[in-house]
């Protein structure tokens, strides 16, 4: 009898897959089309966590992975290091964000006003079951305010910055093609600052969630206040080899200022992110607050949060304990073995 | 996604001169093949705009700039292309890294005779023994400077080219001149 | 300058998966690896079509390295046929056009995860192994930052300590795999998972050997010809799992590493986990002209 296996495991993993794939069926344009129209803040995550901007490839990558959400940011991210980098855009100021939504809870009212934008915030969480008895639920119509919000809203730290309340991080005129970037260049401790803000922009949601909670549970040493939190779009300027400066498009980013006091100034906490995600964004700024002199080890600490809210890795390793591990476990059986055979013949002389 | 990939021109010189600097660094004294003469397929194989390059050569310094590769001083570079040795200034300016980043110390390229001049025993990491080479044409006391400055992890890592020859010598390797 | 010099042809995807900057930043950091055998090098390890853990270290190790000509074997827990190996092999041959191959003799490069393979390998061979966790400090500093001071530090001692109370603790060092050794004489280094049987081939061996751990960005490697001694204490010397004396049920083959198959009554069976070297031993014993390689064991010793 010789092995017959050898072309066995290619075969399992190809019916493996098929198996996955069959309960999608067959992908089509309009599918994709329809994941983008009806799912906006799944797709905002998605592009968010895997750091490429691009809503018909996120929904693709859903539709591919049958929402799968971290296979769905890991086939995202393997694309994206295919993709030369042509240009980087220019930096850009929270005061020329196109502001859909912009909220402080540190003040009643912040200059710019309190601009609610879309939210479920003040929804009431009843799910609407008669669509599934042929009742469709049509949203009601948005009536326009007499006065619209200035779409452009400065920072309400900037205020504060002014009023002698928080000192802003010193101007970093690094010039953009200069900017330490993370997918290029190895992460080391302690990290660049754009490395931080990298790293927490590309943060799996639920990772930043859970570590920015136990900061906010009591777990980290500093409260937050939502100094303000935004939804805009972002204008993508990029040059022309002949130098005009022009609009490649603009993209939605989420950012989050959190504050705490300390001593007579308030800290700051800062997070931002492609697409909006309100959730990633408090509970990222929350870990950016809290790291400044965090315990090693606790969860607060830039490296541990940093490490532990990776989501292509934190979910490739626990996955990869599927995989087989018999040598090791046989290399582990074989110590134990000998250890419990050596104390048996230690006991025996004895008795 | 297409049916045989088929390497570029670029890709299959790169991956042959990274094939050489493998086995040269692994194997310190034995003489590997580069694509190509001189330098070229070296910096095509490693250096882009993540890179800090010292070039002493002005005939290299095009082939550098095109990398994308940041021009830098000395001390700062973590890639040397030094041309044919004059004196030992480029030895003594080297960033030899550190105890916790040893990898960046530098990658230094000289140009040298290889087969002829003084006689060189290796040991170390990548030699099963001894081996002994013969390099020319490198100033008085680089053996001895290169000794006195390597500090183990810390140090430079060389590659001496002669036209299409290539031989290596990590900071691990011992060097007695006979 | 022309345009023509700054732009290249249009290609649905770079040669080997990886762009030619991914391909540099990762020969860079080997090369550094092999200057400083046992030292961890870090790199950004870019993304690939595979999940984290899963060999994504090793994998842009190999699809650096390959070109059309390079035969390459994959395995995974000493075997070629397991699903991940399978895997692994089928997207280097895809994105790369080059050979495949399933015997140790005919590969000039080996990709593999927890094993080295039974065969001698040669000069002309590399051999890539994955590496899930890189930090053999990690059991006694999790932290990454503090043990990279350790290692720069050459403080090794919690590391001594750790194996000097699981001898008091259990008569004997504990570790299975991964079993932390000293690289030419500086550096700890974790050989990756691979059973304590397989660490003494790294010792002063022809090949050169890439350990590249992927999710955790850090290339080591052992050079041909470079010390590689397991932490042990004069007193009681390293120990290599006990399967000198074991054959193998379906080939016969005889001392060397098994896997240990439970059976109904209670027993064990053993398969000698390189199934290439028991497929050729199979098909000697079925009368086909089969080459062997050199092993590194005989008779279930590892000659000194």
């Amino acid at each position: 009898m010789a092995y017959v296996a050898t072309r066995g495991g290619e075969r399992a993993i190809e019916q493996a897959e098929r198996l996955f794939r069959a309960e999608m069926g067959e992908i089509t344009e309009a599918r994709v089309a329809e994941i983008k129209a009806a799912m906006p803040y799944l797709i905002d995550r998605v592009m968010g966590e895997a750091s490429l901007y691009d809503e018909d490839l996120a929904a693709l990558a859903l539709a591919q992975t049958g929402g799968e959400l971290f296979e769905a940011v890991l086939v995202l991210r393997a694309w994206r290091t295919t993709q030369p980098r042509l240009q980087v855009a220019d930096p850009i100021t929270q005061d020329a964000l196109f502001t859909h939504r912009r909220i402080s809870a540190a003040f009643k009212d912040i200059p710019g006003g309190q601009v609610l934008g879309p939210t479920l915030d003040y929804s009431h969480r009843i799910l609407a079951t008669d669509v599934l008895n042929g009742f469709p639920f049509k949203p009601a119509e948005v009536e326009p305010a007499a006065q619209p919000a200035p779409a452009y809203q400065p920072s309400v730290a900037a205020w504060q910055a002014d009023n002698d309340l928080v000192d802003l991080p010193p101007i970093d005129d690094t010039a953009p093609e200069d900017i330490p970037d993370v997918t290029r260049e190895p992460l080391l401790f302690p990290a660049k600052r754009a490395h931080t803000l990298q790293s927490l922009a590309r943060a799996e949601t639920g990772g930043a969630l859970a570590l920015g909670y136990a900061a906010m549970r009591g777990y980290g040493q500093a409260h937050p206040t939502v100094n303000e939190l935004r939804l805009a779009e972002a204008d993508i300027m990029v040059r022309h080899p002949n130098g005009t400066a022009f609009s490649a498009g603009r993209v939605k980013v989420s950012q989050a200022e959190v504050v705490s006091k300390k001593g007579e100034k308030l800290e700051l906490g800062f997070a931002a992110t492609l697409g909006w995600n309100e959730v990633k964004c408090i509970s990222a700024a929350t870990l950016d607050l809290n790291s400044a002199g965090a315990e090693k080890g606790s969860a607060t600490e830039e490296e541990f949060f940093i490490y532990h809210t990776e989501g292509v890795e934190s979910s490739g390793f626990c996955i990869h304990f599927k995989l087989p591990h018999y040598v090791t476990f046989q290399s582990s059986l074989d110590a134990m073995r000998d250890a419990k055979a050596k104390a048996a013949s230690r006991k025996e002389p004895a008795e | 996604m297409t049916a045989i990939p088929i390497p570029s021109e670029a890709e299959r010189r790169s991956n042959q001169a990274f094939d050489a600097l493998l086995t040269a660094l692994s194997r310190p004294g034995s003489i590997q093949r580069l694509p190509q003469p001189g330098e070229a397929s070296i910096i095509e194989a490693l250096l882009d705009r993540e890179c800090r390059v010292f070039c002493a050569d002005p005939l290299l310094m095009p082939i550098v700039l095109a990398t994308g590769a940041i021009v830098a001083d000395l001390p700062a570079a973590d890639h040397v292309f030094a041309g044919a040795l004059q004196d030992l200034d480029v030895v003594n300016g080297l960033d030899l890294g550190s105890h916790l980043y040893p990898d960046d110390g530098a990658t230094l390229v000289v140009r040298a005779v290889l087969g002829q001049g003084p006689k060189l025993r290796l040991t170390g990491p990548g030699i099963e023994t001894t081996v002994e080479v013969t390099v020319g044409s490198l100033p008085e006391g680089f053996w001895d400077l290169r000794r006195q400055r390597i500090r183990y992890p810390m140090g430079f890592d060389l590659f001496l080219v002669d036209g299409d020859w290539v031989l290596g010598m990590p900071r691990s390797t011992q060097v007695e001149v006979l | 300058m022309s345009l023509a010099t700054l732009t290249k042809n249009w290609e649905p995807m770079s040669y080997g998966f990886l762009d030619a900057s991914a391909k540099r930043e990762i020969r860079r950091k080997m090369l550094k690896a092999v200057a400083v055998p046992g030292c961890q090098m870090p790199y950004a390890s870019r993304e690939v079509p595979m999940a984290r853990g899963w060999g994504t270290g090793g994998l842009q190790v190999s699809l650096t390295l390959m070109n059309p000509s390079k035969r390459v074997k994959v395995i995974d827990q000493g075997a070629d046929d397991s699903v991940n190996a399978a895997s692994i092999r089928r997207f280097l041959a895809r994105v790369s056009g080059a050979p495949t191959t399933l015997d140790t003799l005919e590969a000039d490069l080996i990709q593999s995860r927890h094993r080295i393979p039974e065969e001698k390998l040669r000069e002309d061979q590399v051999l890539v192994l994955q590496v899930p966790n890189p930090e053999p400090l990690r059991p006694v500093q999790p932290n990454m930052s503090i043990a990279r001071q350790m290692h720069a530090d050459a403080d090794y001692g919690r590391m001594w300590l750790q194996l000097y109370e699981q001898i008091v603790r259990s008569g004997r060092v504990m570790q299975g795999a991964s079993y932390p050794s000293l690289v030419n004489g500086r550096h700890v280094m974790t050989p990756s998972p691979i059973p304590r049987w397989d660490v003494p081939k790294l010792h002063m061996a022809k090949h050169l050997t890439i350990l590249s751990a992927g999710r955790e960005k850090r290339i080591h490697a052992v050079p041909p010809f470079t010390r590689v001694e397991p932490l042990v204490f004069d007193d009681v010397p390293y120990k290599v799992e006990d399967h000198g004396g074991l054959t193998c049920n379906r080939s016969g083959a005889k001392g060397f590493f098994m896997n240990e198959i439970p059976q109904d009554d209670g027993s064990s069976t053993y398969e000698i986990s390189d199934s290439e070297f028991g497929v050729k031993t199979i098909k000697q014993a079925e009368g086909e002209r089969v080459e062997f390689g050199e092993t590194w064991y005989t008779d279930g010793e590892m000659p000194s």
